[in-house]
């Protein structure tokens, strides 16, 4: 089981080198970062995968050709969430591993129809610790607000779940005990934590129904 | 005033913290304050009141925090929250935490010795543009910080990426 910060900007988005980075990881307790426009490599005993992340200026079909080209590349796609449409859109996509940024959406972005195709296609939703560390009073109430209601669907439909630091700098990495202290803040408990903490593992080997194959 | 009988005083805990990065000098006050507003922020001011959180020592890059017994969870919490302190960037890494604050120094000098001290490397060297120098050297990690400005950017780097350079 690999321990896994879902995304980590290194330099030049950052001000710290991804190796850097890798030092400070192993140092917190993770075995592995998905590193955002870094290509693959290992360092001081961590696993830093490639990632893209396709930020919400991008149209549909701007959404489709990276995803297309990520997959040949073999990299993890983050894609941001935006409205309810645009969700689904990139929900049932094949392709992206992860929706990110559900907590900059209004309440209706991301409802039980879009955690229910979440479930089905196995695309993990991002809780970013980002927002609960640096915002604060009404921007982090809203935070909170956005990541209680998506308790309540997880819960209900039990959709994949990853968990990031987004962090820019060393400084703003959290260690494997830090995430889940500020996870039991929005009511994940130590087992979904560790779920969620090692699901990149499953990234790697999605689960599908088994299909015989004549 | 004559003090409390012991039983009747309230317990305490304190908690280890290492400030991050290294070599960066934080004054004890502005510390406290900086705590206490992350404290406050996430918990509210009674659960601010109940924590009851002090800084009462920085030797270095550690600090002791203190917090009424039962209340840790809500203080290591609120810690990591903390990224800046009196205009500078920092993060606060839970250590220990003790119900004296002399066990907690005594951890701080095993954890002083597990840092290699490396020989800071006086050059110059240019990142995106600009010329740094380098303020902390530890081990393979190194920091970068611009040369001759206040509040210049600091870069977190590590000796191969110098090599790179």
């Amino acid at each position: 089981m690999k321990i896994t910060d879902a995304c980590v900007h290194p330099r030049p988005s950052g001000d710290s080198s991804v190796r850097r980075m890798a030092l400070e990881a192993h140092e917190l307790g993770f075995d592995s970062l998905i590193a955002i426009d870094t290509p693959a490599c290992e360092y001081g005993g961590v696993e830093v995968f490639s990632g893209v992340e396709i930020p919400l200026a991008l149209t549909q079909q701007e959404v489709t050709s990276t995803v297309k080209h990520s997959r040949e590349t073999g990299a993890f796609v983050l894609v941001q969430a935006g409205d309810n449409g645009r969700n689904r859109m990139v929900l049932g996509m094949r392709g992206v591993h992860v929706l990110a940024g559900i907590h900059d959406t209004d309440r209706y972005a991301f409802d039980h129809v879009t955690a229910k195709m979440a479930a089905d296609n196995g695309v993990a939703i991002d809780i970013s610790l980002a927002p609960l560390i640096s915002e604060r009073e009404v921007p982090r109430q809203r935070v909170l607000d956005r990541y209680y209601d998506l308790m309540l669907l997880y819960r209900r439909f039990e959709f994949p779940l990853v968990i990031s630091s987004h962090a820019r700098s060393v400084l703003e990495m959290r260690s494997v005990r830090e995430f889940s202290a500020l996870a039991s803040v929005i009511g994940l408990d130590i087992p979904d934590v560790e779920k969620a903490l090692a699901y990149t593992g499953g990234i790697q080997s999605p689960h599908s129904p088994v299909r015989v194959i004549q | 005033m004559t003090s409390r009988p012991p039983t009747l005083r309230e317990k305490r805990r304190y908690v280890l913290v290492r400030i991050d990065p290294a070599g960066i000098v934080l004054d004890a006050k502005e510390l406290y304050y900086a705590v206490n507003d992350a404290v406050a922020s996430l918990w509210g001011d009674a659960a601010a009141a109940r924590v009851h959180a002090a800084v009462v020592a920085v030797e270095g890059e550690f600090a002791v925090v203190r917090c009424r017994r039962g209340t840790e969870r809500e203080l290591a919490i609120a810690l990591i929250t903390v990224t800046s302190c009196n205009g500078e960037r920092i993060a606060l890494r839970t250590l220990a935490t003790s119900g004296t604050i002399e066990s907690l120094k005594e951890l701080i000098g095993p954890h002083q010795e597990n840092i290699p001290a490396s020989p800071l490397q006086p050059e110059e060297y240019t990142v995106d543009g600009r010329t740094v120098v380098v303020s902390h050297c530890s081990g393979q990690k190194v920091d970068v910080i611009e040369k001759g400005f206040k509040n210049a950017t600091r870069f977190f780097l590590t000796t191969e990426d110098l090599e790179d350079i």
